[in-house]
């Protein structure tokens, strides 16, 4: 059975998702029960799967039973089960929190739920696909599932879902023609394979111009700057439980499915027409924070404001994996499985806020009576580790990424996190001279949080600390996989 | 909601086309296991001999509960393949290895055929349902009323 862990990662949340229009049809109070059942245990089996990955090595499983030039195989590797077990514990503690804030109309829909079953089910697709077709198929299916989920509770926010749609499908299209020139040009779509042929072609048009449209592709679905438009409207305007799912997860895998894609066809030194590959991502990947997180500073609006913090720490993550080096890719992968669970965390608080004391900006907030202990804590916790101090996970990615950085001399890039770190520590400071600031002498007793809200920040806090306190064997596993050869 | 079609020579016509059209959307399907054709093409078909329909016979706007169901087919057929492959992986193989279907009185070559016979006529159907749903859904001309689906149009 250890062999078919990924298909039944896929199986569980895709199974749920599409059984439930037809399970619930006439019983709606079962839907949101189901759907966290389905997610719970997906997790389960997601840590399960880790640990018999990291002791049986990678497992590489041909569906159908055909091998893999031929047919369609899938890889689940140590980075693969890591990602799948972030994004399915991510989404599991949005789920919980949903239970709180969830507007009154989505509560029993069952598209609801059926859109983030199908998102997860794509989500896992793209993490185990080592075929770049097979990339692209999940790639759209997890799209389309987050493009109605950003439309959900319609509005303003049907708008911004329908300019999402045009600029991802516009990415899905990029890529695909990516994957077209790299078709013809090799005769294959299989990465192992692709892996082989690749490095001697470089030299080919078709090859380095097949490779910048993947990447240009992907960098929309990632929001990349400058190709980030479509991300802070929709974020902002998504119904309170999608963001921080959203925010956690899409953009998080597509950068994984990048770094997949770069990792195995892009050795290290590769040069197209003299130009380094590797570093021209970097300085992408540098320009991506320093003006991710200036951006950040400006706003106003605090999902919008958390927002650009994450499309600046998408920055931070491809310059981390950029390098060349095993300690700056580990370094990148560790904090983007931080980052995953800092922006779930984020946007919780965000959404909570809305939900709770009708807050959207910094101005509302300075207005605001006293909050809910829990969600003080979590944000102290959660900008602690934005920022980048040693008891959060966040200070571990951040220092092997300056450490990698350093390795290979490349101080333009070592320079860049500690910008990106002061620009996140001076957006911070604008919160919290927001948060802590009481209008007048209001002396009421802070309210309490209701459970589940309780549960996911408690949870999702003790989770970033605990991330940095087991950095170690974590940062062993990252390593092994990128010494290991990978793909 | 669509109104039915008020020409004699359409209605007659429809009446002709339709059944051909759903005969060789399922000969289609049927006939992919040895050629050009399956599942999706045979959806097709199908999708677009029932939308013929709602636009020649115009659409019953009563929105009954199987109505609602029927839409859901779509869930059905996605269930259908998954299922069919889940099987597979039960009976000891790998996802979608039809070899691996524990069906008794059957040697490997009619388990595959069964098997892909099966997962396509889950996509057929789904392919199917989603297309009449898609018509539907566009042709919807006016708000629906206070309805528990907040993006059903």
């Amino acid at each position: 059975m250890s062999m078919g862990m990924s298909i039944l990662l896929f199986l569980i949340p895709f199974v749920a998702g599409v059984a439930l229009p037809i399970v619930t049809a006439r019983r709606s109070a079962w839907r949101q029960p189901i759907a966290l059942g389905a997610i719970a245990l997906m997790t389960l089996v997601a840590a399960y799967n880790l640990r018999i990955v990291l002791t049986q090595g990678p497992i590489e499983y041909a569906l159908g039973g055909w091998a893999a030039p031929i047919g369609i195989a899938w890889l689940n590797d140590s980075l693969a089960a890591v990602v799948v077990l972030a994004v399915s514990t991510v989404s599991l503690l949005t789920l919980v929190y949903g239970r709180v804030v969830v507007p009154a109309r989505l509560e029993r829909s069952v598209s609801y739920y059926t859109l983030i079953l199908v998102l997860l089910a794509g989500l896992v697709g793209i993490v185990f696909a080592a075929d770049l077709f097979n990339l692209f198929v999940f790639l759209e299916v997890s799209a389309l599932a987050a493009y109605a989920l950003v439309g959900a509770s319609g509005g303003k926010g049907a708008v911004y879902a329908f300019r999402y749609l045009l600029l991802g499908s516009l990415g899905a299209s990029l890529y695909l023609l990516g994957v077209g020139h790299l078709y013809v040009a090799t005769g294959t779509l299989n990465m192992a394979d692709l892996a082989t042929r690749i490095p001697d072609l470089l030299t080919s048009t078709a090859v380095a111009g097949g490779l910048i449209y993947i990447f240009l592709g992907l960098s929309i679905k990632m929001a990349l700057i400058p190709l980030h438009g479509w991300l802070p409207d929709a974020y902002q305007n998504a119904p309170e439980t999608v963001s921080p799912l959203l925010a956690s997860t899409v953009t998080k895998v597509a950068l994984v499915a990048w770094v997949r894609i770069e990792y195995s066809l892009i050795l290290p030194g590769a040069e197209v027409s003299a130009v380094p590959v590797l570093v021209l991502l970097e300085e992408v990947g540098v320009l991506a924070a320093v003006v991710g997180g200036a951006l950040a500073l400006i706003q106003t609006d605090l999902k919008r404001m958390f927002a650009y913090g994450g499309i600046g720490h998408v920055g931070l993550i491809l310059v981390g994996v950029s390098l060349g080096n095993a300690t700056g890719f580990a370094g990148g992968i560790f904090y983007l499985l931080n980052d995953s669970v800092m922006q779930a965390v984020l946007f919780m608080i965000a959404g909570a806020l809305v939900h709770g004391h009708g807050v959207r900006t910094l101005d509302d907030l300075r207005a605001m009576g006293r909050p809910s202990p829990w969600l003080t804590g979590a944000l102290i916790v959660v900008a602690v580790g934005m920022v980048g101090l040693p008891p959060t996970g966040g200070f571990f990615g951040k220092w092997n990424i300056v450490l990698g950085a350093l390795e290979a001399e490349h101080y333009l890039a070592a320079f860049s996190v500690v910008a990106s770190t002061l620009l996140t520590l001076g957006y911070f400071v604008r919160v919290f001279a927001a948060w802590f600031h009481r209008p007048g002498a209001t002396s009421a007793e802070a309210p309490m949080a209701p459970g589940s809200l309780m549960a996911s920040l408690g949870v999702a806090s003790v989770a970033l600390i605990a991330l940095g306190i087991f950095s170690d064997p974590i940062f062993k596993v990252l390593i092994d996989f990128v010494s290991g050869g990978g793909i | 909601m669509i109104h039915s079609h008020d020409s004699v020579i359409v209605r007659t016509l429809g009446r002709i086309v339709i059944p051909v059209a759903q005969l060789f959307g399922v000969y289609v399907l049927v006939f992919g296991q040895y050629g050009p054709g399956g599942g999706f093409v045979g959806g097709v078909v199908l999708a677009a001999s029932m939308i013929l329909a709602n636009l020649i016979y115009g659409l019953d706007t009563k929105d009954t509960w199987l109505s609602r169901m029927v839409l859901h087919g779509d869930g059905l057929g996605l269930l259908l393949f998954a299922g069919v492959g889940g099987l597979c992986l039960i009976g000891g193989g790998v996802y979608l290895n039809y070899a691996n279907l524990q069906v008794p009185g059957l040697d490997e070559a009619s388990r595959r055929y069964l098997g892909i016979l099966l997962t396509q006529i889950g996509v057929a159907l789904d392919v199917a349902v989603t297309g009449v749903s898609i018509s539907i859904s566009l042709s919807a001309d006016d708000e629906d009323d206070a309805e528990d689906e907040p993006f059903r149009a």
